[in-house]
């Protein structure tokens, strides 16, 4: 059916003139209605009940509305009104009761219509007055239900799960609710794996799992992105209950490994926050599961707030902090332990933060962050540069060249000017680039091995030399090991830190030492704290050690006493 | 027929207009359709042989379709027997049913 051939133009206002359907059994009555409707609308017409379900049926889509006279011989207008009802044709088209009598239209009210008119009629004006605001009330109903709800889930769509929010805290302001978030992890895995249409229904499932959570504890839920959802419920006391709710309804579509839901709530026991802050932190307590791989949940606590105000400011203040250079570039020593004694042959810069309020910031509560915002690459660069300068220094003071190896973010990977900055500071400090060592991280491989071999052999072919840090945290396969174009293993510090005669760690550390014999480079072992870890590495046939057990990161001045001493053979 | 004539019946010819959009013309002929309904002669039948259902169904829709058209001397008598015999009210329905075909009869002498 063409829905809109159905409508006519009213060329007076530009607009298609809206159907209403006239249901009464006298010719008079419907003739006289029509006269009085026809000036704003386009006027169809039914003789009896039956006649008027057929016009319905016939003009589902386009119909506005329907004025109904309730006596009427055969069907009456009760059961055109019953059968609306059934088939919920009356949720979309309003019907006015055309009637003399009180008892019918509260009757009618109850079974769905939306107005009453009384016969005999009021006057024009008051008939097309009811008739327009019915429709209009109609349609705006209709436009809300259609924006109301998500599409897929038939959950709320988050602009009015907000404002019912607002509505609700408005009128239950003594209710203890919480905010929760719930979000499935790496959701796109499921729709690269099983397709859309699947990953589809796995949403489906969990809106259902909402829904039932719902049922039990009052409150209200939306799809609020993707694969996220919103749930403001009336305060709970087992979170773990209903984590397992959901995991129940989405076991019947997905593996237990694959049910990679995550909750993150905020219990409304601050009452301060606005709605929109509770899920906010709410938020947070879940994206604090970010590395979980099951089914888990988190409650924010005001650790999480206090982490999350010192992050906000560690953020606001970084700019300023670069400026003052309150961020200062410690080193620490590498020792060559392959001779007869360990000799000083390189350094790691790394980065320190003392903080005018804080006090010294240690580089994992800053670090990660910078790298979720963006701002680590500014850092890097401030720290390759400091670092060459340093080597500078020191060849012009001491006369010799310490190697420096310096932390490559996986940002900075990306970056395609990289390269060309490197170059650039080694140039200005005439540093040869055989000395300037880049750490990369062994995961950075995994993430991306194509562009990041890539990277790696342009590097080298600048000169520079590559080593793979963190090696043995992440997944690398042999055989991708055999492929990359690296200089130097640094072996993962928590490999390190339990090893000791023939257990499991150490054969382990064997293990790595003999891979980097296979790949002909050298293994440095950093975190090296003790004399037992250093006699069982040196004895391992490790090349290189780094660690409190020589030395912890020290300022350049500190370093440069520590070059002199070299020098003298001590 | 002719407004003038509906006045000096007594129908309320100023609602009665106003529900036609003021169309003299459309008003007169719905006047017309209105009270040569052949259920003015039959709901006699039906309430001497005391059918009372039918006779309130033809009651009711005559009720409407006079109120509609404001024709009152009609409407009155008519609403009177609708509600008697829609609750059933033992009554002289027929002493109604004559009052109000005396009108109706009155109206279309006028009319001639």
């Amino acid at each position: 059916m063409d829905s809109l051939g159905e409508k006519k133009l009213d060329s007076k206002k530009g607009e298609y003139k809206r159907i209403v359907l006239v249901v009464d059994d006298e010719d008079v009555n419907r003739q006289m209605l029509g006269a009085i409707l026809e000036s704003d609308y386009e006027v169809i017409y039914a003789e009896d009940g039956q006649d008027a379900i057929n016009q319905i049926k016939a003009h589902r889509e386009t119909l506005s509305l329907v004025l109904l006279d309730l006596l009427m011989p055969e069907l009456d207008g009760y059961e055109v009104l019953k059968w609306m009802k059934e088939g919920k044709t009356i949720n979309r088209i309003p019907v006015i009761v055309l009637t003399s009598e009180k008892s019918a239209e509260v009757k009618s009210l109850q079974m769905g219509a939306a107005d009453f008119l009384a016969k005999p009629y009021d006057l024009p004006e008051v008939i097309l007055a009811r008739v327009r605001h019915s429709i209009e009330l109609s349609e705006d109903a209709n436009i809300i239900k259609a924006t109301e709800n998500d599409h897929l889930t038939g959950l709320y769509t988050r602009e009015f799960f907000f404002q019912y929010g607002k509505i609700f805290d408005h009128h239950h302001p003594e209710l203890a609710m919480d905010a929760i978030v719930l979000n499935f992890n790496r959701f796109h895995l499921i729709n690269e794996l099983y397709g859309r249409a699947f990953g589809d229904t796995v949403l489906v499932a969990i809106a259902d799992g909402i829904r039932g959570i719902l049922e039990e504890s009052s409150g209200i839920a939306c799809r609020y992105d993707a694969d996220t959802f919103y749930l403001y419920t009336i305060h709970m006391s087992d979170y773990d209950r209903l984590l397992r709710k959901i995991l129940k309804v989405l076991s019947g579509v997905l593996k237990a490994p694959e049910m990679r839901i995550r909750l993150g709530i905020y219990p409304d026991i601050y009452r301060a926050a606005s709605l929109e802050e509770r899920f906010d932190r709410a938020l947070q307590a879940c994206n604090s599961l970010r590395n979980k791989y099951s089914g888990s949940f988190a409650v924010y606590d005001m650790d999480m707030h206090e982490r999350e105000v010192y992050s906000a400011r560690l953020l606001e203040d970084f700019e300023q902090a670069l400026e003052e250079k309150q961020f200062k570039v410690l080193y620490q020593p590498k020792y060559n332990i392959t001779g007869d004694r360990p000799r000083l042959c390189s350094a790691e810069a790394l980065i320190s933060w003392q903080h005018p309020k804080f006090g010294r910031v240690r580089p994992d509560a800053f670090i990660p962050l910078f790298e979720e915002n963006g701002l680590i690459q500014k850092l890097d660069r401030y720290v390759w540069r400091e670092a060459a300068e340093q080597m500078r220094k020191w060849r012009i003071n001491h006369d010799i060249i310490i190697p420096i190896s310096v932390n490559v973010s996986r940002v900075d990977i990306y970056d395609p000017e990289m390269p060309e900055f490197l170059d650039k500071i080694v140039r200005e400090n005439e540093v040869n680039p055989r000395d300037y060592l880049l750490e990369i991280t062994e995961s950075a491989y995994t993430d991306n091995s194509r562009q990041i071999v890539q990277v790696v052999k342009d590097l080298r072919e600048a000169g520079f030399r590559v080593e793979m840090d963190d090696f043995g945290s992440g997944y690398s396969s042999l055989n991708m090991l055999t492929a990359l174009p690296i200089d130097a293993l640094k072996l993962d510090m928590a490999f390190i830190k339990d090893i000791s005669v023939d257990n499991k760690e150490m054969r382990m550390v064997e293990l790595v030492l003999e891979i980097a014999d296979f790949l002909q480079v050298p293994v440095v072992a950093e975190g090296v704290e003790v004399q037992e870890q250093y006699e069982l590495l040196k004895k391992a046939g490790c090349d290189i050690i780094q660690g409190y057990y020589f030395s912890r990161p020290i300022p350049p001045e500190e370093f440069g006493r520590l070059i002199i001493k070299e020098k003298k053979g001590e | 027929m002719t407004l003038e004539t509906l006045r000096e019946f007594g129908a309320n010819v100023d609602e009665g207009l106003a529900r036609c959009m003021n169309n003299e013309a459309f008003y007169i002929k719905m006047v017309n359709m209105g009270i040569g309904d052949k259920r003015f002669e039959s709901l006699k039948d039906t309430l001497e042989n005391n059918d009372l259902d039918e006779a309130f169904e033809m009651a009711h829709a005559l009720k409407g379709v006079v109120g509609n058209l404001a024709l009152d001397p009609i409407y009155g008598p008519m609403n009177e027997l609708t509600e008697l015999l829609r609750s059933k009210t033992p009554g002289d329905y027929m002493g109604l049913y004559n009052q109000m075909k005396t009108q109706r009869d009155r109206l279309l002498a006028m009319a001639d």
